[in-house]
Formats: structure tokens, C-alpha cells, sequence
């Protein structure tokens, strides 16, 4: 037991270190760095994504509207391009992101509801307002070549995509380990009525997390659209499993009060270099699914039998459980 | 139960409603009935169309197909297992093995084995959630994405026709002037609505949805009620999509895509407790006729999909709000 909680703890390392070796091994010249530098271009849009997520789990919450969020903002900051220019656009764009994870944590923290459940609406009415301002058909932006200046990649490893993602992981490990704001999140997750005894404003936490999160998933969504000069409102939609398998890959845990930004880096890496092994393999995409939904579930288990044994399940305190008869307050 | 009665039933969980405003009771019995009426009322005004056999009867059959998977997800609400996301893997599963294997095994071997394959689907979400303690909506969006990849896999990706027009003519056929499909639906809420209302393990999923502890501690076994939820929903998810797959005597992939929200938002609407503990098939069944009826209107009004969905979205989340503001009232 002793020796399977250290490899839990280093589980990170262990998991990238096993896929990079045997992605080495099936792909000839994987360790290229054209490759990596496309791998971790690709694993950007997870990342961002992840970034927020990983806020909102270690506060206990979780948002499921993020690929929804994604395809949102990325149709905002396309379709106005025209009307007010590339640069104002995209800052609708993350607007509307910013917007969307305020609705949701209106909502959540107004009606006392679970997360899950009320994001898994606004997932389907955010998806459904990106059907209805597209018509349902993909959106194209006015300046071609503004993708290349975005895929162009710098100092032989880096995107602005990538790079920005890097740079907000390490703002964000700063964030959560340094700043009290950061420690508060873990105290409204591990313990939302003790934080709140102890003078913590849990539900501006909560509220705050979800515009966190909602704003970076526009971001990613806005990015995505400019590199691909389209905004489409199917975008997104095979994010979800990804990003919440990315972050619990880095050991954040899905009831709340535990997490770390190089944790989330370690995920996203992961799952980025699986993806860019299995494309160049041309594994079909519903094997990725596959590996990405069963990596998903093994880790969880793995999580729960290693760091969970001889608990009753739903005696803990975070907002997210098994039993969710301790959400919603005072049942 | 006179009015005293209900005054005094507070310790009773499952009358919750009944402890508030006489508002709120009124609200939650008889609201839901005003409300099919008044979308029936509309749609009548608005389409000459609405009122025909026609499209009764093609409100009745798709609310079918939907129908039997709202009876499974009712129970997964009601033992507080939140929602089951793997429900367009199941139906999938459902409808391509049902076609698929027809060559190989005839037509009613194959719909029984996707069937089982569907439950075997809803036997991990169980075992994953009730006795490995696994959040259900993590658990069920794994698994499902994982089952349909396999599904996906075994047939190259590609849609599956149906070469047996026997079980067509079966599906597609009626008995006393109703359709089969209509039939297998009533069929099977009445049976979920006894289990549910009458029967011990009923009793067990109330007890798990409304107190996890206090079931356990009152020898309940809490985990297979939980894990058994998932397991028929799965079932009934694999019947519907069998049902489906034959009807249409294709199936694609993503045949089972939305499905689990308009379950989800008929269960949710009807009145079920997102939190578990409280709901019945019955509920669940007006709950799911008030939205199809409001999606016919919708369609037959010319209100384009996306705005459908909207709709729904809105839908859930005003039960789900209801639904909170109820449990905090029937607390006070």
C-alpha cells in the first residue's frame, strides 16, 4: 500500500514518463522537436481549458459547459470580425466566455444546485445558442492569414498558443501555491461550511471559479477559431472526457480540496502526447476516445482505492460526491 | 389525505412538497397537468396539424422510444445516482447489435444480446459508482465514451442496415391499432412503476435517494440498489435502442445522441428530485409528455432546432431551480 500511494503521488511523472517512452517506441522520430512542438500546440486547447477546470475541482465545483463555451466564444470572435475588426472581436469572444462561466456560477451558487447537473444544461443551451446564431453551419473569419501567423512557431518549440498556455500554468501554480486567495479555493474545497465559519466567502469563490473557468474556455475557444480562421458549433464537442481526464491524470481530485497547476501541466502533457502518437498512427478517433475515456476511469479508481480506503463514501464534505444528498445545503 | 393531515406529515421525507405553502403543493400535483393542457391548447390554436391521428401518433411513438429510457433514468434519480450519461452508448449499442447481428443469429437472439451488452454497459456504471464510489456523471461519461468507441470499432464506423423485414414489419406494426413500440412503452412504465411504488426494491431506492446513511444503517443494501439503477437504465436504454434501430432499420453511431437530456429533462420536469429520494414513474411520464408535446408544437410551428434545445436547456433549469427552492421550503 505504502508503495502504491508513492506512485500515486508521483503518479504524473510515472504516466508521462511511460507514454512518451512507448510513444517513442511506436512512432519514429517522435522526439523531434517539430513534433513536440506540435503536440503541445495541440494540447494548448486542453490546457486552457484544463486551467480553469482545475480551479473550479480543487474548489469542489465542476463545469461541464466548457466545450460548448469553446465553440461559443470561438463563433463570437469570427462572425463579428467583420463588423468591428479581428482584434475587438476576439475580446468578445473571451467576453462571451466570461459571461457564460458567470451564468453558470450565478446559477449554481443562487439556486444552491448541483454543479453537474445545472452545467450539463447550460452545456445544451450554450451548444444550442452556437447551432442558432450559425444556422448550424461553420463560420469563416476574414483574414486568412492570420492563422499562419499563429501556427508559426517560435524559438523552434513554441506557439503563441502554447506559450500562453505554459505561461498561465506557471501564473497559476504561483496563484494557488503563494497567494492567500489560492489557499482559500482548497479551504471551500475540502470544507465549504468550515471556510465559510472561518470567514472565507465560499460563494465568491464558487462564483469566481466558474467565470475563471468560463473565460478560459473562450479563450481556448477564440484561439482555436483564429488558427483555424472558422468558428464552428460542433467545436469542442469531444473536448469534455479530455480535459476532465487531463486533470485528473495531475492528481486533482474530482470531490475538491486537492489539486495542483503542474499537476494539470503533467495531465495535459499526457494526454497531448498520447493524442499527437495515436494521430500520427492513424488510430480512428474513436479509439482515441477509447484510451482517453478508459485512462479517465482507471484513474479515478486508482485515485479512490489509494486514497480513499475504509471511508464511507458521502461522509466527506465537498460539494461533489457519490451521495449528493449534502449538496444544495440543508436537506 | 385531508388538509390536517398533511399539515402534520412533516417527518414523512417523501411528502416534502406536502409541508410547505399550499401553493407550492398545488403547484407541484396539479401544475404539470395545466401546463400539458395549455401547450395542447396552443398547439391546437397555432396548427391545424396538431390535432390529426397523424401526428398523435407520431408524438406517441417517438415519445415512446424516449419513454423507456425516462422509466430506467427515473430510477437513477430517485436512488440519487444524478443522471446517466452513457445512454447514447447504450441506445447505440441497442440499435447497431440488433441490426448488426441479425444475419448472423436471427433477429430476436440479436436484439436479446444487444440488450445484454447494453446492460453489461450499465453493469460497470454501477459497479463503478455504487460500490467503487465513483461520481456518476464522471463514471457514466467514461464508460459511455468508452462503449460507444468499442460499438464504433466492431463496425468500422460506418451505418448498419437492417436486412431482415420481418422484424421491421414487427416494429413498424401495430396490435389493435396501436403500435408496438406504444405498447412496449406502456408495458414497461407499468412494470417500472411497480417496482418503483409497490415493491421492496422500490422501497430500497427511495430509502438510498433520500438517505444514504440511513438506508445503510437500516440494512439496506445501498450499494446494489445504486449499481442496479444504472444496470436498468442500460437495459431500457438497449430495448429503446433496439426498438429504434429496427424501426428505422438503420443505425448510425451516433443514433442515441440526445437522448440522455431529453431523459434527463422529462425526469427532471416531471418532478423528480435531482437529489434522489423522491419521484415516481408516473411523474416521470407526464413530465416526458409535456415536453414532447411542447417540441411537437415547437416543430410544427417552424421553430428551428437550435432554438428547441434552448428551450430545453431553459426547461432543466428551471425544474432543477424548482426543485431547490422546493427542498429549502419544505424545510422551513
Amino acid at each position: 500500500m505504502r508503495f502504491l500511494a508513492l506512485a500515486s503521488r508521483h503518479r504524473v511523472m510515472i504516466i508521462l514518463g511511460l507514454t512518451l517512452i512507448i510513444s517513442a517506441l511506436a512512432v519514429p522520430g517522435y522526439f523531434s522537436a517539430s513534433t513536440l512542438g506540435l503536440g503541445l500546440d495541440r494540447a494548448a486547447t486542453i490546457g486552457l481549458i484544463a486551467i480553469g477546470l482545475t480551479v473550479l475541482l480543487v474548489a469542489g465545483q465542476i463545469d461541464l459547459s466548457g466545450g460548448a463555451v469553446f465553440a461559443l466564444a470561438g463563433i463570437m470572435s469570427v462572425i463579428l470580425q467583420r463588423e468591428i475588426g479581428i482584434l475587438p472581436a476576439a475580446f468578445v469572444g473571451i467576453l462571451v466566455g466570461m459571461l457564460a462561466g458567470a451564468i453558470n456560477g450565478a446559477l449554481v451558487v443562487g439556486l444552491k444546485v448541483n454543479s453537474l447537473v445545472l452545467t450539463l444544461a447550460t452545456m445544451l443551451i450554450f451548444r444550442s445558442l452556437a447551432h442558432w446564431i450559425t444556422n448550424s453551419q461553420p463560420v469563416t473569419g476574414t483574414d486568412i492569414m492570420l492563422s499562419l501567423a499563429f501556427a508559426k512557431i517560435h524559438l523552434e518549440i513554441f506557439t503563441i498558443r502554447s506559450a500562453l498556455f505554459i505561461v498561465l500554468i506557471v501564473l497559476l501554480h504561483v496563484w494557488l501555491t503563494r497567494t492567500i486567495p489560492g489557499r482559500n479555493v482548497f479551504a471551500v474545497g475540502s470544507n465549504p461550511a468550515a471556510a465559510k465559519e472561518s470567514g472565507i466567502a465560499s460563494d465568491r469563490i464558487v462564483f469566481l471559479g466558474f467565470v475563471f473557468a468560463g473565460t478560459l474556455a473562450g479563450l481556448a475557444g477564440v484561439l482555436q477559431s483564429l488558427v483555424t480562421n472558422t468558428g464552428s458549433p460542433v467545436f469542442g464537442s469531444e473536448l469534455t472526457v479530455a480535459v476532465i481526464a487531463a486533470v485528473v491524470v495531475g492528481g486533482t481530485r474530482l470531490e475538491g480540496g486537492k489539486g495542483s497547476a503542474l499537476g494539470t501541466l503533467g495531465g495535459v502533457l499526457t494526454i497531448g502526447s498520447l493524442t499527437i502518437a495515436m494521430e500520427f498512427q492513424s488510430v480512428p478517433a474513436y479509439v482515441q476516445q477509447v484510451v482517453s475515456g478508459l485512462i479517465l476511469i482507471l484513474l479515478v479508481v486508482l485515485d479512490r482505492a489509494v486514497t480513499t480506503k475504509g471511508r464511507a463514501p458521502g461522509t466527506g464534505p465537498a460539494l461533489i460526491r457519490d451521495n449528493p444528498i449534502t449538496q444544495g445545503g440543508n436537506t | 389525505m385531508t388538509d390536517a393531515a398533511m399539515e402534520t406529515s412533516g417527518a414523512n421525507r417523501n411528502d416534502r412538497f406536502t409541508r410547505g405553502s399550499r401553493l407550492a403543493d398545488v403547484l407541484s400535483k396539479a401544475g404539470l397537468g395545466f401546463a400539458i393542457l395549455a401547450v395542447v391548447l396552443y398547439g391546437s390554436f397555432v396548427s391545424p396539424a396538431f390535432f390529426t391521428t397523424g401526428n398523435l401518433l407520431n408524438v406517441l411513438t417517438s415519445m415512446s422510444i424516449v419513454g423507456i429510457v425516462v422509466v430506467g433514468m427515473t430510477f437513477v434519480l430517485v436512488a440519487g445516482g444524478l443522471a446517466d450519461l452513457s445512454v447514447p452508448a447504450t441506445i447505440a449499442c441497442g440499435a447497431i447489435l440488433s441490426l448488426g447481428l441479425q444475419p448472423m443469429i436471427g433477429p430476436v437472439p440479436a436484439f436479446v444480446l444487444a440488450v445484454a451488452l447494453a446492460g453489461l454497459i450499465g453493469l460497470l456504471n454501477g459497479v463503478l459508482v455504487g460500490y467503487v464510489g465513483i461520481n456518476p456523471i464522471i463514471a457514466t461519461l467514461g464508460i459511455g465514451t468508452i462503449g460507444l468507441g468499442i460499438v464504433q470499432a466492431a463496425v468500422g464506423g460506418v451505418i448498419v442496415y437492417g436486412n431482415n423485414p420481418a422484424s421491421a414489419e414487427f416494429a413498424k406494426g401495430r396490435l389493435f391499432g396501436v403500435p408496438v413500440v406504444v405498447l412496449i412503452f406502456l408495458l414497461i412504465a407499468l412494470i417500472g412503476h411497480i417496482v418503483l411504488s409497490r415493491s421492496f426494491w422500490g422501497r430500497w431506492t427511495l430509502a438510498t435517494g433520500g438517505n444514504y446513511s440511513a438506508a445503510e444503517a437500516s440494512a439496506v443494501p445501498v450499494e446494489a440498489v445504486k449499481a442496479g439503477a444504472f444496470v436498468i437504465t442500460a437495459l431500457a436504454s438497449g430495448v429503446s435502442g433496439g426498438l429504434l434501430g429496427l424501426t428505422l432499420q438503420s443505425a448510425r453511431p451516433l443514433i442515441g445522441a440526445g437522448y440522455e437530456f431529453s431523459a434527463i429533462t422529462a425526469v427532471v420536469v416531471g418532478g423528480v428530485s435531482i437529489i434522489g429520494g423522491f419521484g415516481s414513474v408516473p411523474r416521470a411520464i407526464a413530465g416526458l409528455i409535456f415536453v414532447q408535446l411542447l417540441t411537437n408544437v415547437m416543430v410544427l410551428d417552424g421553430v428551428r432546432t437550435a432554438i428547441q434545445g434552448f428551450v430545453l436547456g431553459i426547461l432543466i433549469v428551471g425544474a432543477v431551480g424548482m426543485d431547490a427552492a422546493l427542498r429549502k421550503r419544505g424545510v422551513a
